[in-house]
């Protein structure tokens, strides 16, 4: 870990040798210390840390880029040149305004000494505890156990200045018997704020529950999706709509959709980058703040996230959603609205329908109403009379996520923190939905 | 300080830990990546990353570390905490690793290239993608276009304590175009010469062959086309697969099924299991007598094409799939020794601040005897079905469903009309032994997929898959009706 002082002035020299007439150079470091386990055991156990410069300089119109991570003098001031070099070759942009005009950013403490410094042998405790649950019920465990730091920073020539020093803690576990599987999965700031022995209960009972499952025929059910699920819906539309350059290019799920009501007005669903309830990292790649953007209001399609670059083909000003150097803006902090119902409730009120914990391998099948095709996995279940009755064998859907999301008929009350590994982040509740539309069994 | 005495003064340092095996892996990454969009340039990068890892073994547990900076103090800073690691990890372990028989591999590797890519200028190349662009931009309809270039130098040297070190110097080459038609209340694209792009371990020459731009109107005049082409009916039909969609199926269906660390366990809890158990090998019929399917690491372009492994075990070839019986998984030192098998150089870490993890190198499908022409002419009623869309796949590698940019209906013997929102799905080997033909060498491409996720912390695999065009009876289309 490098530390704001340290940090900036890497940024400062970088600055220094440039000759650009607009310069940025954003700083992205992470040490990471993960355990893999398989078998009730680790099998791989890893420690890096990595220090990354991405600059951009700008002439005119044209902004060429270099990343390096060499960073002696002689690495940084090569990589500024080489920016800069790439500058001039480029034909102008005419939608380019140039690097983004300063802007305040809140600061977000989401430090955690405990975490930043997690020994392996403390991983290696959790991970301990969580094989033993398994074993118990004679289940073979895997997943991972990770710690570590993020550190971002950006300065640039137009007086952007910004630092941010955030912890990351996660647990995936992975239970298996020889025809179930059950999953977990914790994460956020804080590793204190895990409760390890509570995800090895609820990876475990899904495994304990899900034996023998029975195949149902592929059709249209009402499903109750848990978090885990509906963190896929989230994530699935930011990244295949919520950004402004996908909107602009007429290839996003918004698109003939903003103003509409597109949702069930139970639906409201925001980006916040500062939101302490979330992940929060509160400026983007660019150095400006991330801004809160509601982008679905009581069902109704609102607004993609922006860039400084999308922002200004728009005329509007970015929301700070450069979440990479590189690519389209992204809502990468997502929350949707809790209601008042528990998943008892949800589950209780189903007649018959499928519980599912978890989808994966999800991709996108169609951009219009971003229809995905995916398959449910780690404890499907069938609920009958308002009970689960048994364990389904798992499913592929075919399905458009807004017509889902339109089908919403209850909310949980209860959200949970959903962290995946490349600093995407959900608070998401479980979801009953009218109709979901399964296109295969497998096996 | 010479590069090579980083190396022992790891090897040596692990050693005085108590460490009973280490291997180090330095390495440099030059890259110069090219985006346009729409006219305009988005991205014109060159990225250079270097650092090195240490991995060790130390009371039958491993521990891996690495760091950024390449120097002494950090060196022996970070062979320390992948000691310390490995003896946590013997907190929670229940086995010795093996790695069975030593590896002493020496020598230096460099993939033979025409034309060294970084000697062309960025002028040259930034033209290559905008006149594509500006012909994409040509045709009435197009709502976006895309092209992109990358271009790769990676330098490794590899080191371990048992006596092996190699150097190694793999070149990689590639670039795509993309159209998308917006109309009719429909979203097409298409992209050549496949999804994203391709991509091999070559030289200049693998992107100049291309000819980006002068099939740049023709895939924008295609993704118009498409807005208003039939749908893709639903039922079950007799199926032809293109090359370069039949390259992804290879890659998910067979390819990720024979790792034989997802195999035993230690991918389940992310990317998942493989229905290949080891009772299944040389004893499963995994397709029809038409499927042979070779996995090595010497057939270029193949983007899996390299000297040695990370673990420093040789480049070689390993038959897969014999007339369709199962007969071979990619392996690792530690996985191969556990089962008594000779490993086959599988293992590849996408980074220096990774660990080595068992990844496709080029895994094929063999070449049969018929000319396409004559496939078509001998099917009464199907589908062609040509460049990935969407791909999604269970845990256990049975269950697939593939989306395509294109189909074309055949009837009796001819091939017809566009079809657009095609996709099919079935299971994996109910599939590959529905396959009554496999068209020759002619037709035969190998792809690149640069983008093939595994492992956490998470790594992208470069993979090669050689395919032609071949059929298939009885398969479910058309999920998207």
């Amino acid at each position: 870990m490098l530390g704001r002082e340290k940090a900036l002035a890497l940024l400062d020299k970088a600055l220094a040798y440039s000759k650009a007439e607009q310069i940025d150079i954003y700083l992205n470091s992470q040490d990471l210390g993960l355990s893999r386990f398989a078998g009730g055991a680790i099998h791989q156990n890893v420690s890096h840390g990595n220090v990354v410069l991405n600059i951009r300089s700008v002439a005119g119109k044209r902004l060429g880029r270099a990343t390096t991570n060499d960073l002696s003098d002689a690495g940084i001031q090569k990589a500024v040149e080489s920016a800069h070099q790439n500058t001039l070759l480029m034909p102008a942009d005419e939608d380019f305004l140039g690097l983004p005009q300063p802007s305040e950013t809140s600061t977000v403490d989401s430090w955690d000494e405990a975490t930043a410094f997690c020994s392996p042998e403390t991983r290696a405790t959790i991970v301990r505890g969580v094989c033993l649950q398994g074993v118990e019920h004679n289940l073979n465990v895997s997943g991972a156990c990770r710690t570590g730091v993020q550190e971002i920073a950006v300065v640039s020539s137009r007086g952007t200045r910004a630092y941010h020093a955030g912890t990351f803690a996660g647990l995936i576990i992975n239970t298996m018997s020889e025809s179930s599987a059950g999953w977990a999965k914790g994460g956020g700031w804080r590793l204190s704020d895990l409760d390890t022995e509570a995800l090895g209960k609820e990876a475990v009972s899904k495994a304990v529950e899900g034996r023998n499952p029975v195949a149902v025929d592929p059709g249209r059910y009402p499903v109750v999706l848990d978090t885990y699920a509906v963190d896929d819906i989230l994530e699935a539309l930011s990244m295949y709509g919520m950004g402004a350059q996908a909107v602009q290019e007429g290839r996003s799920w918004m698109n003939d959709l903003i103003g509409q009501q597109a949702m069930n007005p139970a639906v409201t669903i925001w980006d916040d980058g500062s939101a302490i309830q979330g992940w929060p990292v509160p400026f983007d790649a660019e150095g400006m703040p991330r801004r809160r953007v509601e982008v679905i209001t009581a069902g109704v399609v609102n607004t993609p996230v922006h860039n400084s670059y999308t922002a200004g083909k728009d005329g509007t000003l970015s929301t700070g959603h450069q979440a990479y150097f590189t690519g389209a803006p992204i809502a990468s902090n997502l929350f949707l609205q809790e209601g008042d119902s528990s998943l008892k409730e949800l589950i209780g009120s189903t007649e018959r329908g499928i519980y599912i914990t978890r989808f994966f391998y999800t991709r996108l099948a169609h951009s219009k109403g971003c229809v995905m095709t995916g398959m449910t996995r780690d404890g499907t279940f069938m609920i009958e009379n308002g009970q689960i009755t048994h364990p389904v064998k798992d499913l592929r859907f075919t399905q458009s996520y807004v017509e889902a999301l339109a089908g919403v008929e209850l909310v949980g009350r209860d959200s949970k923190l959903i962290l995946n590994e490349v600093g995407f982040a959900t608070r998401v509740p479980a979801l009953k939905l009218s109709s979901f539309n399964f296109t295969g069994v497998t096996v | 300080m010479p590069l090579d005495d980083f190396l022992s003064r790891a090897l040596d340092l692990a050693s005085v830990q108590g460490a009973s095996y280490c291997d180090v892996r330095l390495v440099e990454t030059n890259q110069e990546r090219f985006v346009v969009r729409s006219g305009a340039v988005e991205t014109l990068s060159n990225d250079e990353s270097q650092g090195i890892g240490v991995r060790v073994l130390v009371s039958g547990c491993w521990g891996f570390a690495s760091t950024n900076i390449v120097a002494p103090d950090e060196i022996d800073r970070i062979t320390n905490v992948a000691v310390e690691i490995a003896k946590a990890s013997a907190q929670s372990s229940t086995g010795q690793v093996s790695l069975g028989p030593p590896v002493t591999s020496q020598g230096v590797y460099t993939t033979p290239i025409r034309v060294n890519p970084f000697t062309i200028s960025l002028e040259d190349k930034l033209g290559l993608l905008l006149e594509a662009d500006a012909r994409m931009g040509s045709v009435k309809g197009i709502s976006a276009r895309t092209g992109n270039l990358i271009f790769i130098k990676e330098h490794k040297s590899f080191a371990n304590s048992e006596g092996a070190h190699v150097e190694q110097t793999i070149y990689e080459a590639g670039g795509g175009i993309m159209a998308t038609a917006r109309g009719n209340g429909e979203i097409q694209r298409r992209s050549y010469p496949q999804s994203m792009r391709q991509q091999g371990c070559a030289g200049w020459e693998f992107v100049d062959s291309m000819d980006l731009a002068g099939n740049a109107e023709r895939i924008a005049s295609e993704a118009v086309a498409l807005l208003s082409a039939k749908h893709c009916p639903s039922g079950v039909t007799t199926l032809i697969v293109g090359a370069s969609q039949l390259g992804l199926q290879i890659h998910e269906s067979c390819g990720h099924a024979i790792e034989l660390d997802r195999v035993l366990g230690s991918e389940a809890a992310y990317a998942g299991t493989s229905f290949l158990t080891t009772d299944k090998l040389n004893n499963f019929q995994y397709g029809s007598e038409h499927i042979n399917i070779t996995a090595d690491s010497v057939r270029l372009p193949g983007l899996g094409s390299y000297g040695w492994d990370d673990e420093g075990v040789p480049a070689q070839s390993t038959p897969v799939v014999q007339n369709g019986q199962f007969t071979g998984y990619l392996t690792s030192r530690e996985t191969a020794s556990g089962l008594n098998l000779i490993p086959n150089g599988s293992m590849r870490a996408a980074s220096w601040n990774r660990i080595p993890l068992i990844r496709m190198n080029n895994v094929s499908l063999e070449p049969g005897n018929w000319n396409l022409d004559d496939l078509i002419a001998d099917t009464d009623d199907g589908i062609l079905m040509e460049m990935n869309r969407s791909w999604s796949i269970d845990d256990r590698r049975f269950n697939f469903q593939f989306g395509t940019e294109i189909g074309y209906e055949i009837k009796k013997g001819k091939l017809g009309k566009a079809l657009r929102n095609c996709t099919y799905t079935g299971i994996t080997p109910e599939f590959w032994n529905s396959c009554d033909a496999v068209c020759n060498e002619e037709l035969w491409t190998m792809w690149g997929i640069p983008n093939c996720g595994k492992g956490q912390p998470g790594q992208i695999g470069h993979t090669g898959h050689g395919a032609a065009p071949a059929r298939f009876r009885n398969i479910q289309v058309g999920v998207m009706k």
